[in-house]
């Protein structure tokens, strides 16, 4: 079997979170391999920022996307091909700033994908500004008096937007992070995977480690979700949501896929004949 | 006025169903083997204001509509008011004479008979193809069976209020035009019919749009029939999401294309140039209505040529290429397919709202689409962006047990990101060596439309101007040598060497001659005389033809 690892020279800081989501996604990927899943049916897509370097070190197939637009391209594998598992690895910045509108979109088609959020509250490879979910009073480089923009509560954004499997997990906590990667894979529809990375050069683990509390029981309808996204604080880890809903590539064309049933050449000429009624 | 050629025109408020009327009665000339050209011009509204259908007919080939009408028929006022120049030597009106008075015309109780009906003023429509029918002697059997095919609903009703026009019609007017038939019946389409039925002959598997005149028919059609070719067809929440996804599913192997107008594809130039570094094969189709920003929606320029040559930022191959007529849409839109699968760079299909909404009656073989696999990988280590003499990587696709990826960074030949300095400009020289084997195909391509003429001067244009040129040709009885280039990136300079010190007139639809500076920059032409018109309208033949007849 071919390493999960590319050759690649890692280039995060030395304790950054994403050496947590980079180990929890290489437990999960050879746990759905025992459950079935072929590797190669496993194809990823990332964004740009520090979560996105993950594209590079992952030795699975994919595509390195633009700053945003990974969930767009995610959709594009999906829609085409509805065979792939696709996961998505995303940020803070990149998902829910300039990739909002089709983080929204695919939550509301319940995209048959996977997004992994990664969480570290800023905007660490462009030097530390303030992100979508950055507390207010951060202080970076375009909020020199602090931030004051109140952050978006992305779990119950998620559910409001219409996603069916929505969790959070936390770097620090591999176990659990691979746990819930394994039910939003396996889970049909959009699953949402918040996961609290801490930033080394703007946060500490300890902060985390501190405040860190997990869900006591899973929600069981939409109401109890929204009320426990809502309720609980954003260090509280769990799965916050899970439902079922039709997935968008079967409301489209049902049980087609595209590339795999492509129509002869002969065929469509045919067709095309008929409609123009020419013999 | 030619003889054999003969025009109507309706003209009403939107919703009294003027440009249905409009392609009945294309359908009418086309059933008795006459070549059709219709032109359809409205407004951006739902319901009022006013919109007119126009249709020229021969018995040869027509490429274009005429403004000067033998027959028009007017649902109120406003469009006597607009269309009271667009009359023909010896043309007539047709009035709806309970909307107003009128001397120099027919007049037919249009509104009054029609309130009988619960339809109403929707029946205007059929109203004006039975006046129609009626001037140009057509059988009221044969109109009936037009009706039915054409409005199934209330088919009654609708036949019923036909006959009486017809009746009422034939008394003042019964057979005035008499049109010599033609040699046999031919499907009619729109550019964007076209395009889309192009796509599909070129392995179309995929189609991603967002609405948007003039482009926004070829989701529609697509969509309609997505089922019946196996296709993926869907309306995302922007442009930019448009390319992004059609790019996620050229990576599963599915052939993929957009379509937008200037701005939806100023939102996609982002994604163009992700398609540029990751190497992907996408097809844009680039339906131009006059700009800058919304500009004028339901009309037509050609004025976004400069942006699609150098969408995207960086450096990188950009195959832009246009049709210069509906049947050329159809088999042009197949090769930009197999084109861009053939050097894995995005390409632009660049035409306008005159092409892409207006129809025509078209001969199409379609089996001369073109259609071909792409370079595959066959055996050993997979590398998606193998260094190779063409410049042109094999391409492979999921599952697959060799790892893919495709990179927006800078990248190895792997496809893991680089900022190694000696592999940045390997990996430019090796994208770049595409473009000497994109020329080196091209050359044995048809790439230019040159029709050899005997006057000094040559007429240079491009897209649906084309259609208006060789119209104007035909009615001023001109002849100057017609050049055409099909593609625009790379221009075929190779085609254009004789043409570069003669006398050259360029037209075109762009305010600041954007097609004459790109033939004096590219292929280093002399240029005498830019004729260009930038009102929206395409220009009408026998004006075009008396400016060429000025400068000629």
């Amino acid at each position: 079997m071919e390493s999960l690892k590319t050759d690649a020279e890692i280039t995060w800081c030395p304790g950054c979170g994403n050496f947590g989501i980079f180990t929890a996604i290489r437990n999960a990927i050879l746990i759905l391999e025992q459950k079935g899943i072929k590797r190669e049916n496993i194809i990823m897509t990332a964004g740009i920022g520090c979560h996105a370097k993950i594209f590079d070190y992952l030795n699975l197939s994919g595509i390195y996307s633009l700053h945003g637009r990974e969930i767009a391209t995610a959709s594009g594998f999906k829609i085409s091909n509805p065979d792939l598992k696709i996961l998505v690895f995303s940020g803070d910045g990149s998902g829910l700033g300039e990739g909002l509108a089709h983080t929204l979109f695919a939550a509301k088609r319940n995209m048959d994908i996977t997004m992994i959020l990664h969480n570290n509250g800023v905007y660490a490879l462009t030097t530390g500004q303030f992100s979508p979910l950055t507390q207010e009073g951060w202080k970076g480089p375009s909020t020199p008096k602090g931030s004051f923009e109140i952050p978006f509560n992305p779990i119950s954004l998620m559910i409001e937007a219409g996603a069916t499997f929505i969790a959070r997990g936390f770097a620090g906590d591999i176990k659990h992070l691979t746990d819930i990667i394994v039910q939003g894979v396996e889970h049909e529809g959009f699953s949402f995977i918040e996961v609290l990375q801490p930033a080394v050069p703007y946060h500490n683990w300890a902060e985390y480690r501190k405040q860190v509390e997990y869900l006591e029981k899973e929600p069981k309808t939409y109401f109890e979700a929204i009320r426990a996204a809502k309720e609980k604080h954003k260090f509280t880890l769990g799965t916050f949501y899970r439902t079922t809903k039709p997935v968008y590539h079967k409301e489209l064309y049902g049980d087609h896929n595209p590339v795999l049933k492509k129509l002869s050449r002969e065929k469509r000429l045919e067709i095309i004949k008929g409609i123009l009624k020419i013999k | 006025m030619d003889s054999d050629i003969f025009t109507f025109l309706v003209g009403g408020k939107a919703g009294e169903g003027v440009k249905k009327a409009g392609s009945v009665a294309a359908h009418i000339f086309s059933r008795i083997g006459r070549h059709v050209f219709q032109m359809d011009d409205y407004m951006s509204l739902i319901r009022g204001g006013h919109n007119f259908s126009v249709i020229s007919t021969a018995p040869r080939w027509i490429s274009s509509h005429y403004m000067k009408s033998n027959l028009v028929i007017n649902f109120d006022k406003r469009s006597c008011e607009t269309h009271k120049n667009d009359i023909a030597e010896n043309g007539l009106i047709v009035f709806n004479s309970d909307a107003q008075e009128l001397d120099n015309g027919i007049g037919i109780p249009l509104t009054s008979e029609a309130e009988k009906y619960p339809m109403k003023k929707l029946m205007f429509g059929v109203g004006a193809v039975a006046i129609l029918a009626a001037t140009i002697g057509f059988e009221k059997e044969d109109m009936n069976q037009i009706i039915k095919d054409e409005y199934p609903r209330g088919i009654e009703d609708n036949m019923t209020f036909a006959n009486k026009i017809y009746d009422i019609a034939y008394l003042d007017c019964g057979k005035k035009f008499i049109l010599e038939k033609g040699d046999k019946k031919r499907p009619i389409i729109t550019g964007n019919e076209a395009i889309s039925l192009g796509a599909i002959a070129g392995g179309l598997n995929v189609y991603y749009g967002y609405p948007m005149t003039p482009a926004s028919s070829i989701l529609h059609f697509l969509a309609q029939q997505a089922e019946n070719f196996g296709l993926a067809v869907v309306h995302a929440e922007s442009e930019i999401a448009v390319i992004n996804m059609a790019i996620g599913s050229t990576f599963t192997g599915a052939r993929a294309m957009v379509g937008t107008s200037g701005g939806g594809f100023a939102l996609m130039t982002e994604g163009f140039s992700l398609a540029g570094i990751t190497e992907a094969p996408i097809l844009v189709i680039l339906s131009q209505r006059p700009g800058p920003a919304t500009g004028v929606p339901t009309y037509t320029e050609q004025a976004d040529l400069a942006f699609a040559l150098t969408a995207g930022h960086g450096d990188f191959l950009r195959i832009v290429a246009s049709p210069t007529t509906v049947r050329e849409a159809y088999y042009l839109t197949a090769e930009m397919l197999d084109l861009v699968w053939k050097f894995q760079t995005p390409g632009i299909l660049l035409t306008e709202k005159h092409l892409s909404e207006s129809s025509m009656t078209v001969e199409i073989e379609l089996e001369k689409s073109k259609s071909s696999e792409p370079k595959l990988y066959k055996d050993g280590d997979y590398k998606r962006y193998l260094d190779t003499d063409d410049g042109i990587s094999p391409m492979l696709f999921p599952p697959s047990k060799k790892v893919i990826k495709w990179n927006s960074y800078e990248h190895d030949e792997f496809g893991i990101t680089t900022e190694n300095a000696e592999k940045i400009s390997f990996m430019h020289d090796k994208r770049n060596k595409k473009i000497k084997t994109l020329i080196e195909y091209l050359k044995g391509q048809n790439t230019v439309k040159i029709i050899r003429g005997e006057n000094p001067s040559n007429i240079f244009t491009y897209g649906s101007t084309y259609m208006s040129v060789l119209e104007a040709l035909r009615y001023g009885s001109l002849n100057p040598t017609t050049v055409a280039p099909i593609y625009l990136s790379p221009l075929p300079t190779w085609e254009l060497e004789e043409f570069k010190n003669q006398d050259n007139i360029v037209i075109e639809q762009s305010s600041t001659s954007q097609f004459t500076t790109l033939l004096k920059e590219k292929a280093g032409l002399k240029v005498k005389n830019t004729i260009k018109q930038y009102d929206g309208r395409p220009f009408d033949p026998i004006e075009l033809s008396k400016k060429i007849k000025e400068v000629l």
